[in-house]
């Protein structure tokens, strides 16, 4: 690594020490934040042509930026179409790619010059709003882990998971060759019932549905052990059956008896190097009334834009999110999403990815095309 | 904006309800029309403004009452009419909306900009270009592009192979009314009434109002024939409305999504003509010839408009465009023209206000295509400054993606014309209009190879969205598809001779 970005890497790893148990809202750090923003911004412009493309179209650099709000979040897409890095990408020690649902060919990749600022961004975040209350927990896995997958982030996400809080009993259910062994979770829900010794489910939010679609047809419901909890991240959307997520959390309390206040929704994204959380458990664990919003680490902060114009919205008003993560040091420190949401002062709501548009007569708009192509 | 004096007639104003005050009844209007003694007893309220438009609640008994009421009406004084009577009852009906100071008219051009949002100006200019297209000409135009003697739909006429045939237009025709252009439901209830047809109508709750007043105009030139139709709105679907109706009629007519299409037809259990006109993408060719210095800017000129009016909601708007080389200007600078023009066209004439989910899928397809443009110096996004009103993606290399439309256009360069060609494939069940600006001699080749990928209509650039009389919607007819002929044979005349007592 070059010595500026080694520079640009310790200014992070100090901000995230230093702030590890503050959260995206604490205004207090807004000037702090700020300054490393920019000097992010300023680094990735000068080290990264396509970014430094990117910002030029939008007429912004670092000669105008003087607010981390005013630099310009950058399209998901660009991920798929140009190397986002500032450190060379050969050099990498991970590169985490999207699944490339919609075009295997192109897989949007988020370079990792170094895990040390990744891992530092995943730890403290996931203790305070999973575990708050406990040191460690048997940690059930739904989902490709690292050993599966070395190019997931969410893989990494749960091997880091199980090393930094997961006993002994934890397991990983899903094998390369074999898939999600759906009959193995059920056999160790039961043992868990037995010892009475409560169990973190993680795993895709899909493969949820997968497991309770078996459930059902096996006849299996569980009692987990009180305090057990389920953790779901990726959300609902682009899959061939179309859930919601009040039924799902149905299901969670139908099937495996655990309330609603115990399950968790993480937002991340292969884009992003930190993630967000839905604040039920820690307000829970705090004796408060359960908050249903989300949250990100300190060193997060959020923009809702109108999808409009890309300005921001009113405070409290719907538009696209765009994610500002000072983890991202070697990509983009700003991401512009396809999900729409609002803020409120306890957090944000999401409240989906944006379809596309509808027609209102005979002319067809391309993404009704696109469907009515695929299911000929 | 200009709010027409009503106070002079009102009739078209709710009519059983009592209201105080003249000021507060000006402002309810009838988005609905029903033949004399149908009343209901609820109604849906949708403020416009200070114009309030009123819309029955409806049961399918009321449906089925209405449905009735519209046939024996038909019976009793539609049958009787001869199509040459019909045509002057709808040609005096069209020379009411062509004069400027007509209250209907007038209330029109008020009302639709605000249901729609589309730009007054454009809606004043468009429905009265739409409108033109039904005089008396049009109407003979219609009848005689379709029938060799359109006197068949009023007596048994002679055939050329000996016997006699007439045509039987369906007694009561379902239409279903997109809302996407407005005006265009009159297109489909003139078919049924030249077939001498009762109709009910659906209308689209994104413009539940031109049938209504279009009934309610012919409704003052010939009261016996507005009585024979019924405009009502209702939720496209909605099972326990109108599967009951369409058990009922004897032919449907569906504007709309090609699903909606698809579910009327799934529904219809009896042999009788269904007409849907479902989803379409229509694209622009521009040749070389087009693009000399003293043409390429009126090319660009019409191109922008064929993009613009209506914001590409129609079927026959180009989402695609292909840019021949060869001309002074390349491709790319025709892009560049095409977004300065645009951006000229939202001054005059703004953009309709969109959707969340319209803006999001511009959006994102400018999303996609600034990323891709980063890496490819074939790819460019020209784009509106401000927001999402107009975009032009420009590519160097031919191809086809549609558009998700409201002035978001494809532009794809090519040394030649027929190398697009090869994109349109995959779309072919939805292909339909393309705009060409072409010499002479190649328009017929051209014609030609384009009809072959599955395009039905080649109109000029600039006259896209302007369907005119007698064209082959969607590659059918308009009015032959619906009626039945019913033949007398020549033996059965011949037989009627024998039993003539009075035959030597």
């Amino acid at each position: 690594m070059r010595d500026q970005s080694k520079q640009i890497v310790n200014d992070v790893l100090g901000y995230i020490q230093s702030y590890s148990d503050r959260d995206s809202l604490s205004t207090e750090l807004d000037p702090e934040f700020n300054k490393l923003a920019l000097n992010i911004f300023r680094f990735q412009y000068e080290r990264n042509s396509p970014y430094k493309l990117y910002c030029q179209r939008c007429r912004k650099s670092p000669l105008t930026v003087k607010r981390w709000q005013d630099i310009p979040p950058i399209p998901f897409q660009l991920f798929k179409e140009a190397a986002l890095a500032c450190e060379p990408v050969d050099e990498a020690e991970a590169i985490f790619m999207t699944s490339g649902s919609t075009n295997k060919e192109k897989r949007g990749c988020n370079y990792h010059a170094t895990l040390e600022v990744w891992d530092a961004s995943m730890v403290p975040p996931f203790k305070h709003y999973v575990i708050p209350d406990r040191d460690q927990m048997t940690i059930y896995v739904l989902s490709p882990a690292e050993n599966v997958n070395q190019n997931s982030s969410l893989s990494r996400y749960l091997s880091i998971a199980i090393k930094h809080f997961g006993t002994k009993d934890s397991v990983l259910f899903f094998d390369k060759e074999a898939g999600f062994d759906m009959a193995g979770l059920a056999a160790a829900l039961r043992r868990s019932e037995a010892k009475d010794e409560p169990v973190l489910l993680m795993g895709a939010t899909f493969a949820y549905v997968h497991f309770l679609d078996y459930c059902r047809e096996q006849e299996l419901t569980f009692k987990l052990p009180k305090d057990s909890r389920v953790f779901d991240t990726g959300g609902l959307k682009g899959q061939a059956r179309e859930v919601t997520a009040d039924e799902l959390y149905g299901w969670f309390k139908e099937f495996f008896g655990v309330e609603r206040e115990l399950c968790l929704n993480m937002y991340g994204m292969t884009e992003l190097s930190s993630q967000l959380y839905d604040r039920t458990i820690e307000t829970r664990a705090r004796k408060e009334q359960p908050c249903f919003y989300k949250i990100g680490p300190a060193w997060t902060r959020l923009q809702v834009l109108s999808p409009d114009t890309l300005t921001p919205v009113q405070f409290g008003d719907t538009g696209l999110l765009a994610h500002y993560d000072l983890a991202n040091w070697n990509s983009a420190v700003g991401i512009l999403t396809e999900d729409i949401g609002y803020q409120t002062v306890d957090g944000f709501v999401l409240l989906g990815r944006t379809k596309g548009s509808e027609a209102r007569g005979c002319s067809i708009a391309i993404d009704e095309m696109l469907v009515a192509q695929t299911r000929r | 904006m200009v709010v027409p004096s009503l106070s002079t007639r009102c009739w078209w104003l709710k009519r059983d309800v009592n209201k105080v005050g003249v000021k507060e009844l000006e402002q309810h209007i009838s988005a609905y029309y029903v033949p004399q003694g149908i009343t209901f007893d609820a109604y849906e309220e949708r403020t416009l403004g200070q114009y309030t438009l009123d819309l029955p609640k409806l049961t399918s008994a009321k449906l089925i009452e209405i449905s009735a009421c519209v046939r024996l009406n038909r019976t009793k004084y539609l049958c009787s009419l001869q199509t040459d009577e019909i045509v002057q009852i709808i040609d005096k009906t069209i020379q009411l909306w062509l004069t400027p100071e007509y209250p209907l008219r007038k209330l029109a051009e008020t009302l639709v900009p605000l249901i729609t949002g589309y730009d007054a100006e454009l809606v004043r200019l468009e429905l009265k270009r739409f409108l033109r297209g039904f005089r008396k000409k049009d109407l003979y135009r219609f009848l005689d592009e379709e029938f060799d003697n359109p006197g068949l739909l009023d007596n048994f006429r002679p055939r050329k192979s000996g016997g006699f045939t007439r045509a039987y237009g369906p007694g009561l025709i379902f239409h279903v009314f997109s809302g996407n252009v407005p005006g265009l439901p009159i297109w489909s209830m003139i078919m049924g009434l030249l077939l001498k047809s009762a109709g009910i109508g659906k209308t689209s709750s994104s413009e539940p109002l031109m049938a209504a007043l279009f009934a309610q105009s012919l409704a003052e030139v010939d009261p016996n024939l507005a009585e024979c139709l019924a405009v009502l709105p209702w939720k496209g679907g909605s099972a326990e409305v109108e599967d009951l109706l369409l058990e009922k009629v004897d032919g449907v007519i569906v504007y709309g999504s090609s699903q909606t299409v698809e579910q009327i037809k799934k529904k219809v259990h009896q042999a009788i003509p269904v007409l849907g006109y479902g989803h379409k993408i229509s694209f622009a060719a521009i040749g070389h010839e087009a693009l000399t210095s003293d043409r390429y800017q009126d090319t660009v000129h019409r191109l922008a408009n064929d993009i613009s009016i209506y914001d590409q909601q129609s079927c026959l708007s180009p989402q695609v465009v292909f840019v021949e080389t060869g001309g002074v200007i390349s491709p790319r600078l025709f892009s560049q023209l095409l977004a300065s023009e645009l951006e000229h066209y939202e001054k005059r004439r703004p953009r309709a206000r969109l959707t969340d989910h319209e803006i999001h899928a511009i959006r994102s397809i400018r999303n996609r295509y600034e990323a891709l443009a980063i890496s490819d110096p074939e790819i460019e996004v020209y784009a509106s400054k401000s927001g999402t009103e107009w975009t032009v993606i420009y590519h160097g290399e031919p191809g086809f993606e549609g558009s998700p439309l409201n002035r978001t256009v494809q532009v794809y360069a090519c040394d030649n014309l027929e190398d697009g060609l090869g994109y349109l494939r995959p779309y072919r069940a939805y292909l339909q209009t393309v705009g060409v600006a072409v010499g002479p001699k190649r328009l017929e080749v051209l014609a030609h190879q384009l009809a072959e990928e599955g395009v039905s209509r080649i109109t000029a650039l600039g006259q896209m969205t302007l369907g005119v009389s007698g064209w082959h919607h969607d590659a059918r007819f308009n009015l032959v598809d619906l009626v039945r002929f019913v033949d007398i044979e020549r033996s059965a005349e011949q037989l009627a001779e024998i039993y003539d007592p009075d035959v030597e």
